[in-house]
Parts: C-alpha cells; structure tokens; sequence
C-alpha cells in the first residue's frame, strides 16, 4: 500500500514539475533565450493568486485569471523590454541569462517588500487528503492536477501542431533567418512563445500555492526543476516535458523506498545526469544542435 | 556668476560636505554588525530579527546613551554559513567592528572561529545547537539552547499528555544532527519510543513522500527541528496528508508565518519564558514601541535582538566610563564584570560558557495569530 500512496504522491509533484517545466522548456526550445525569469513569473502568478484569493476574498477563477495577466504581463514584457533589446545588440547567451537572473532577484525582493518575506499559502478543502480505502489517502487536488495537464498539455499539442501560429513557432525554433525569408516576424512570434509560456506556468503556480504554499525566494528552485524536466525532457519539446517532469516527481517519492529522506531531492539530479551521459539530446530532443 | 561668488559657492559646499563626512564618522563611533538572513526562504527570520534590533538602536541614540550614537550595520548570511562568513569577515576585518549579532546554527558555528581569533564578540538570538554553548568565550548565547527547550518539551509530550511514540523530521544541517541526537537520548529516558526519524534537505518543498511514510510509523507525536518557509510547508503538507497527530516543536515556531498557518493550530513549541508583567520601564517601553510600530505582539526572537543590543549600549558605556578601547576583549571584561543584566521580561546572568539560563515555556499555537502559554518549565 506505501508504495501505491507514495507512487499517487509522485504523480501529483510530478505533475507539477511537469506543468512547471513546459513553458521554460517551450520559450527556451523555441527562442533560444535561457529564460531562468521562468522562476519569476512562477512568482508573480502565484502571489497573485493567493492576494485575490487569500486577501481580497474572491473567487479561484478570478484569481486565476488575474494570475495569468499578471504571469504574461511580465513574461512578454520582459522579453520586449530586455531580452529583444540584447538580442538587437546581438550579445552573448550569458548577458540574456545574467538579465534573467537579475529579473528573478528583483522580483523576489519587490515581493518582499510588498508581502513579506515569509510563507504564504491558500487554504482549500482540494489538497485535503481523505482516505480512499484503508491506508491510502488521496487529495482531489491530484485528479484535479492530471485534468489540467492534460488540458494544457493536449491544448498545447493542437496548437503546434494544427495552427499557423504554432507552425510559426515551430519554424522559429528550426530557422528563424528562414522565418524571416517567408515574410514572418520573428520577434513577434518570439513574444508569442513568451505570452504562452508564460501562462503555461501558472496552473503550477496555483497548485504549488494551495498544495505545498509559495515564498518570494522559490523561483530559484522553479528553475532548477525547469532546467532538470526540459534537459531530461529534451529541449523544446513539450510532451518530453511532461513526461521528465513526471518521472523526476514519481521517482523522488518513490526513492523514500530505499533511500533515506535527505536524497531525494539527489535522485532529481541523478536522474539528470544519467540522462546526460547516455542520452544528451533527452527522451525526445533531437540529437543536432543549433 | 562672478568668480568670487562660484568659489564661495565651491567652498561652502566643500564645508558642507566636509562636515557631512565629519558627522557621518562620528555617528559610526559606536557600530553594531548583524548576521542575519535578508534574502532566500529564511529571509522571513532576517525581518523579525532586525526589527528587534533596529527598535533597541532607536531606543539607545533617543536616550543617547552612546556619544555619537549607534548604527547598525546588517549583512546578508542568507542563513548559510559560506554567506556568513564573507559577511563576518567584512564586519570584522573591513569595519572593524568588535561586537556582532548572529543567527543560525550553521551561520553562528561557521563564523566562530573568525571571532575567537580577532577578539570580537558575537551574541547569538536565534539558532539554538546546543553546540553552540561551546564555541569559546567570545560567543554568547541569549536563546536557551535546543537542550534545554527540548529538556523541557520532551517529558511534558511524553509523560503528561502521554503521546510515548515519537517521529521526528529534522533538516539536513547542524540544527536538525543536534536536535536529533538530543531526542534519541531524551525521548526514551522519559519512557518513550523514537519510532522514525526523517532528515530533510534544507531546500526541500515537497513532503507528501515522507507524509506518508509517517503515517505508517503510527506516531503518537511528530517533532519537527526545521525552520523558515520549509517548516510552514511541511506542517501544511503533513496535515493536508492526513496526519492530525500532535506536532511539536522549538522556538522556530514562534513566526507570525506559523502562527498565520491554519495546519499549524495546535502544535506546541517551546521558547524562553519573558515576564511582560516584570513591570520594569524598559519591558513596558518595548512592548509598547513595538506594537504600536508592528501592530501585533513581538515574537522572542525580536526580544532576543532587542536585548543583544541593549547589552552592547550597556557594556560599552561601561567600557567608556573605564576610559578603555572599545574592543571585543573589553566587552567580554565588561560582561564578566557587571553579572547581572536587565533584559526585556527579565533578569539575566551568563553562564562561563556564555549562555543563559531561562525558564522555558511550552505554548500551543491558536491558528488565530496567536499563541497560547501552557506550561512553564523552571
């Protein structure tokens, strides 16, 4: 029965990797730009969230959609205000990443400054787990957490593959002097990437807030999750996304099987590592590069 | 503009700012540095921390009871100890600064060995190792020391309320190694059963994994020695879980984060017992300030800092008086010599070792912002 409960607790963290994973690994597959800020609009969504939940006292929905204004507000901001403007610049890979990185500390810290610098968390009776049958306890946030990414993940899947936009995309992430030759604007598909990458991350957000609570310093570790799924995953592909980040979640529970307590979190990156040395390109990355 | 009136103009600004830096280095006479944690998922601890000391600084140059007044000089561990070293040797070695306020059991244990060579004093409000009784003569406890709360916590648990079979879940550094090592002596001297024990990493969010093997230990108890965002998470996810059992735990719960924390009703902790009835002016003017600045009752932790600087004032004003060098040397004569200190709720007297002895409190947090007293321990 342990194993069975802590297999439904994996799928539920993994499903939050995964979720969490899918728009870093879109936006970085698709645009080339390292956008370790993922972990920022992480945070924006989720405090977010919680303010229009927790403190004005309205709805899920409306927080939820206030969250994912908030989530693509900065998400396409950012890019139109500082990765587009160093991408013009044409400078290297690491001013893009030192930029997302000073994003991310200057959003943990205005946070702070506005809520505080401790624990918040959204009190509903989803992440209460009851027992199913003697010794398993499952929360109906789980099935809810399957829902949405299948949701997101199958929605996501159509528009790559059945719109212009997502074949747009596509090419982008193939060629983009090529995009430019057929007449399309790069810089605007990149901010589209960046709108939808953006509000891919803000179930996850929401998830996190009422399952396990947020603070203004976890996006660092948002990234680190991001950047072991997409790795894992293979870059820019979505269901490598998903599928990395379900099994490092499956896989860091079910390691309490053999394990002490303290390594699960290693197994994350062990997993990572393997990954590396045997197969680089990751579960369904291609193996070139660009 | 003639060039008469331009060079008066230069020269008063010249003055100006000349007496500016003047003014500025003779407010510094007297400066205090601070370890405390300004950033990360412990930055909630670094808030509380420095609002104590920031209001006994205020209290101290209202009074003027340093010439020249006081400044407070805060530098970022981040509750980690490489951090708080490069802190530590900044105030040490860059400004000079003889007597510094820490955090931390990892911080505090890390950033010893600077202190003892250079002769600085550093006083300790908030990690409570109980190794820390033991860093040298230079290091100063306020805060009882996990022994001691757990001395006081275990028999209460196990014994009166009778919840014999204990688990705990502990972070992966010298806190948790030191609470866990005090409660595999303590919980079956007191007729009880340690049934599991469960470390954690200190950056871990996810514990529906470690919920559920809890739950089949069948614990009567479950003690937690973490701290920071991770303990409110583990406490929400643990009860999310379906564990309803009792939770224990130390001074670290006293955060408004966990006392904010639905899960969290009902847990007990134990901290420092502080008199607010002591009746004493600087008592009543603490609590006072505070709330009226705060709008809510202080923790212990802001106590604790209040009092580490009140102590500073007090000892260097002493050290003045004797016409000695304010060094770390001295403060620690100083300290040696005075014995007894007025604190915030009460009268306190270091140990040789540099630390306090305190009756301890065990209180149950209300879910309502609040906690309440339970039992207190002599």
């Amino acid at each position: 029965m342990l194993i069975l409960q802590l297999l439904l607790n994996g799928l539920q963290t993994g499903m939050l990797y995964a979720l969490t994973a899918a728009g870093f690994s879109l936006i970085f597959g698709m645009t080339r730009i390292f956008h370790a800020a993922h972990g920022a609009t992480f945070v924006i969504a989720a405090y977010a969230y919680w303010h229009i939940t927790s403190l004005a006292g309205l709805p899920w929905w409306v927080a939820a959609l206030g969250a994912t204004m908030a989530a693509v507000i900065f998400g396409a901001g950012l890019y139109l205000t500082v990765y587009r403007r160093i991408q013009r610049s044409e400078a290297s890979f690491f001013t893009v990443f030192i930029a997302a990185f000073g994003a991310v500390v200057v959003v943990q810290n205005v946070i702070s400054m506005i809520y505080g610098r401790g624990f918040v968390s959204s009190s509903t009776p989803l992440s209460r787990a009851k027992e199913l049958i003697p010794g398993l306890y499952v929360a109906p946030l789980i099935w809810v957490s399957v829902a949405v990414a299948a949701v997101f993940f199958g929605a996501m899947a159509l528009l790559l593959k059945r719109t212009r936009l997502g074949v747009a995309m596509r090419a982008l992430a193939d060629n983009p002097e090529l995009v430019r030759v057929y007449g399309l604007d790069p810089g605007r598909i990149s901010l589209m990437v960046f709108v939808i990458g953006s509000i891919l991350v803000v179930p996850a957000a929401i998830i996190q807030v009422i399952a396990t609570g947020a603070n203004p310093a976890v996006g660092h570790h948002i990234v680190m999750i991001s950047l072991a799924a997409s790795i894992v995953g293979g870059i820019g592909s979505l269901s490598g996304a998903a599928i990395a980040g379900i099994l490092i979640g499956v896989a860091e529970t079910l390691a309490l099987l053999v394990v002490g307590s303290q390594w699960t979190e290693a197994v994350s990156f062990l997993i990572l590592f393997v990954f590396i040395i045997v197969r680089p390109a990751g579960i369904f990355g291609r193996a070139h590069a660009h | 503009m003639d060039m008469t009136k331009l060079t008066f103009r230069i020269s008063g600004l010249a003055l100006a700012l000349a007496g500016s830096i003047a003014g500025t280095a003779f407010a510094q006479d007297h400066s205090l540095g601070a370890l405390y944690p300004m950033s990360g998922s412990n930055a909630e601890y670094g808030q509380i921390f420095s609002s104590g000391s920031e209001l006994a600084v205020r209290h101290v140059n209202e009074d003027a009871m340093l010439p020249g007044g006081l400044t407070l000089q805060i530098e970022d561990s981040q509750a980690l100890p490489a951090q708080g070293v490069t802190g530590m040797n900044k105030l040490v070695s860059v400004d000079q600064i003889p007597y510094v306020m820490t955090s931390f059991t990892g911080v505090s244990k890390a950033i010893a060995p600077i202190g003892a060579e250079t002769g600085t004093v550093m006083i300790n409000g908030g990690g409570v190792g109980p190794d820390l009784a033991e860093l040298g003569p230079y290091f100063w406890n306020i805060i009882p020391l996990a022994n001691d709360e757990m001395r006081a916590l275990v028999p209460y648990v196990v014994n009166e309320l009778g919840l014999q079979r204990a688990v705990l879940i502990y972070v992966d550094d010298p806190l948790g190694q030191s609470v866990l090592e005090v409660l595999e002596d303590l919980v079956p001297q007191n007729g009880g059963e340690l049934v599991g024990e469960h470390s954690i990493p200190v950056t871990a969010q996810q514990f529906s994994g470690i919920a559920a093997t809890v739950r089949t230990q069948r614990p009567d108890v479950i003690f937690i020695a973490s701290y920071g965002a991770q303990q409110a998470a583990l406490v929400k996810q643990l009860r999310d879980n379906g564990l309803d059992q009792q939770l224990a735990s130390y001074t670290s719960f006293s955060t408004p984060t966990m006392q904010e924390l639905p899960e969290a009703a009902g847990a007990l902790f134990t901290q420092q017992y502080i008199d607010r009835e002591k009746g004493d002016a600087l008592t009543q003017r603490f609590f006072d300030d505070y709330i009226a600045e705060y709008d809510r009752d202080p923790s212990i932790y802001v106590v604790n800092y209040y009092n580490a600087v009140m102590l500073y004032a007090n000892l260097a004003q002493y050290v003045d008086e004797q016409g000695q060098e304010l060094t770390g040397e001295n403060l620690l004569a100083a300290r040696q010599a005075i014995g007894s200190f007025e604190f915030v709720g009460s009268t306190v007297t270091f140990n040789e070792n540099g630390t306090v002895q305190a009756p301890i409190e065990i209180r149950r947090l209300t879910g309502n912002s609040g906690s309440e007293a339970v039992t207190i321990v002599e």
